[in-house]
């Protein structure tokens, strides 16, 4: 095992660059972080039949998520117990069995081995087929529709997993009756970007927004966000917030209730949707959530790879494939209260900002892609790179969970994502784990601040 | 896979001979100009109703039972004639770091075929667009996708009126799209 003790500097907010290069390194990721955490799977509203089954990977493992006839989740490699090929080709679709294109065995939607060709002319009958039924992912749980798994049988609940980041998630998730939905194909682009700065561009750099995007904020930009302005002159850091120290989770937010759809080139229907439904809105989560999150541009990202932005509306997966390369796949996500006119809406404005030809999306990959390769180099990949902006600068705010630093402008929570990179890297197992939910929320403060507001 | 884009006309029928080679030439000219990154020119071909489609694909399978999307699979280019002058603006307005230095693009144009389209003023277009990318260093990219256009003849010449396009890759292989096809 590699000691990454010396790799993650807290106190300097220092990485040293062969994180993103050494493969040493990745294949430990592969066993310590993606083998031992939750991983986004797929959302309820992808597979709602029995039979409907959604392909996807954890880590470099490919896995099918399958609906049960009871309604019940269930994740199996995807793989054959035979002879190791691909058992489902296609990206989803609906099915009472998973035949193995080599041999023609076939599995029931439940795993179990339902038929191996001429058993009795060549297996003799002797085949114990429990043996061979797909390889179930040790543990699945949901939480307001995303289907998460996990390898590890000693992690966490979904729930602990997950810790106070419940309270930011369910703005996104819970706000309106009926929850989310994800619209929309996947979108696939393969990146030449280590997965870590992938995360990390989103958990909590809203340094390069007005930088990196200045083109495409040029092109859509309809409403305030934070007080930016194209070319990084300008930053409100009172108009958000970041926040972290919640097992690796994190949020940055702006606080208007509104700048979510900044970037729609017309966010009419949008904002009437708000303005209708707030009161719903505050009447589910409180005045705080409900006026000042809800209808925000929220970052949300969950230890390691799930990111999503509600206002934006991309929800979004990393697969790794090796130090310097990912698989990202992208959706849309509403809610599903939403008029079906909007969600239209939603759909073709988060393809033309973080689709496969994005506006913003096509901004960032070659930046990540840059990153990486740079940190091939022999000399280069020696030496530091830094998130120390604001470092000491967090705190406490009365009725939010979390260390919490002022504005989108901070390299906070990238501090506590690379945080949590180490101790994973470092715990044996789970046992070895910290966890924190730093200043847990308390039922009298969530009072207070609604009293106080 | 491009059953979406063959829909050739029942009894196919070919533009008189100079038309047909007008029009072929206009095929080939509209790619220089994106070539050429000559972005106000091209736009000057587009038609003020253009639909300018690609839709996301998926790996199904051909007997697949599951339900279609509620709201489809959406598009990775859904355009009218404003958006693809705000791409269009975005590509010009100085910001695009990553198309500066330029890269080279070439778009190689092949199979065109060319009908006599539903209306006595337009024709139907069929083609393969390769559009191959060098980028920094030894980076070389590719994109391959299907067309079928519908052109529209005016007093000023051709005009493109509905671009539908097929990408081939399910999964892209380039960190951008920072083009049109």
């Amino acid at each position: 095992m590699i000691n990454v003790d010396d790799l993650i500097d807290q106190t300097t907010g220092a990485q040293r660059r062969v994180i993103y290069a050494d493969q040493a390194i990745y294949e430990q990721e592969l066993e310590r972080i993606f083998g031992r955490c939750w991983l986004f799977l797929a959302h309820e509203s992808q597979v709602p039949n029995p039979g409907d089954f959604f392909r996807t990977y954890m880590g470099e493992d490919e896995v099918v998520v399958v609906r049960q006839d009871d309604r019940s989740i269930k994740v199996f490699l995807n793989t054959c117990t035979h002879r190791g090929n691909r058992l489902t080709r296609a990206d989803r679709g609906n099915t009472r069995a998973f035949s193995c294109n080599y041999h023609g065995w076939a599995f029931g939607i439940d795993g179990n081995l339902a038929t191996v060709p001429l058993e009795s002319e060549v297996y003799f009958n002797e085949i114990d087929k429990d043996q061979f039924r797909l390889v179930p992912v040790e543990q699945v749980d949901s939480y307001h529709g995303l289907i998460f798994g996990c390898f590890d049988k000693d992690a966490p609940s979904l729930a602990d997993y997950l810790g106070d980041m419940r309270w930011y998630l369910d703005v996104a998730l819970d706000a309106m009756p009926g929850g989310t939905e994800l619209l929309g194909a996947t979108q696939k682009v393969i990146i030449h970007s280590n997965w870590k700065l992938s995360v990390e561009n989103v958990c909590g750099d809203g340094y390069h927004l007005g930088w990196s995007h200045g083109g495409a904020l040029k092109a859509t930009q309809s409403g305030d966000f934070s007080g930016f302005t194209v070319g990084n002159s300008n930053v409100n850091l009172e108009g958000g917030m970041s926040v972290a120290g919640l097992n690796g989770n994190s949020v940055l937010a702006t606080l208007d209730g509104v700048s979510g759809y900044a970037f729609y080139p017309n966010p009419t229907l949008a904002l009437k949707y708000l303005s209708e439904n707030r009161a719903k809105a505050v009447e589910r989560l409180g005045k705080l959530r409900g006026e000042k999150l809800w209808g925000s541009q929220l970052n949300l990202t969950v230890f390691p790879s799930l990111q999503f932005l509600p206002g934006l509306n991309w929800f979004r997966v990393y697969h790794p494939k090796g130090p310097g390369k990912i698989e990202m796949w992208t959706w849309a996500i509403a809610e599903k209260a939403m008029p079906d006119e909007l969600k239209q809406q939603i759909l073709d404005n988060e393809l033309l900002t973080f689709g496969p030809a994005g506006l913003f999306d096509n901004d960032d990959g070659d930046n990540l892609s840059a990153c990486t390769v740079q940190s091939r180099g022999w000399r280069t990949r020696q030496m530091p790179v830094f998130t120390n902006m604001a470092l000491g600068r967090s705190g406490k705010r009365v009725g939010l969970p979390g260390d919490i630093a002022s504005g989108v402008v901070s390299e906070h929570n990238q501090r506590y994502f690379y945080r949590r990179w180490q101790e994973h890297m470092q715990a044996k197992d789970w046992s070895e784990v910290p966890q924190y939910n730093l200043n847990p929320l308390e039922a009298k403060d969530e009072q207070r601040t609604v009293q106080a507001a | 896979m491009n059953s979406a884009l063959s829909k050739p006309l029942e009894v196919p029928v070919m533009l008189a001979i100079d038309k047909h080679l007008a029009l072929q030439q206009q095929v080939f000219f509209e790619a220089r100009l994106l070539d050429d990154e000559r972005y106000n020119d091209w736009l000057g071909l587009i038609d003020e109703d253009i639909r300018y489609r690609m839709p996301m694909t998926e790996r199904r399978f051909r007997k697949d039972r599951s339900a279609p999307l509620a709201f489809g699979g959406g598009y990775i280019f859904d355009e009218n004639k404003g958006r693809l002058t705000m791409r269009v603006d975005r590509l010009q307005s100085g910001l695009v770091w990553a198309e500066d230095p330029r890269n080279n693009v070439r778009r190689i144009i092949s199979n065109v075929e060319i009908w006599q389209g539903a209306e006595a003023n337009e024709a139907e277009v069929y083609s393969i667009v390769t559009i191959h990318r060098s980028r920094i260093d030894g980076e070389e990219k590719r994109f391959v996708a299907g067309r079928r256009d519908i052109w529209r003849e005016t007093a000023q010449g051709w005009r493109l009126a509905l671009r539908e396009l097929k990408l081939d890759n399910d999964v892209v292989l380039d960190s951008n799209m920072n083009t049109l096809f």
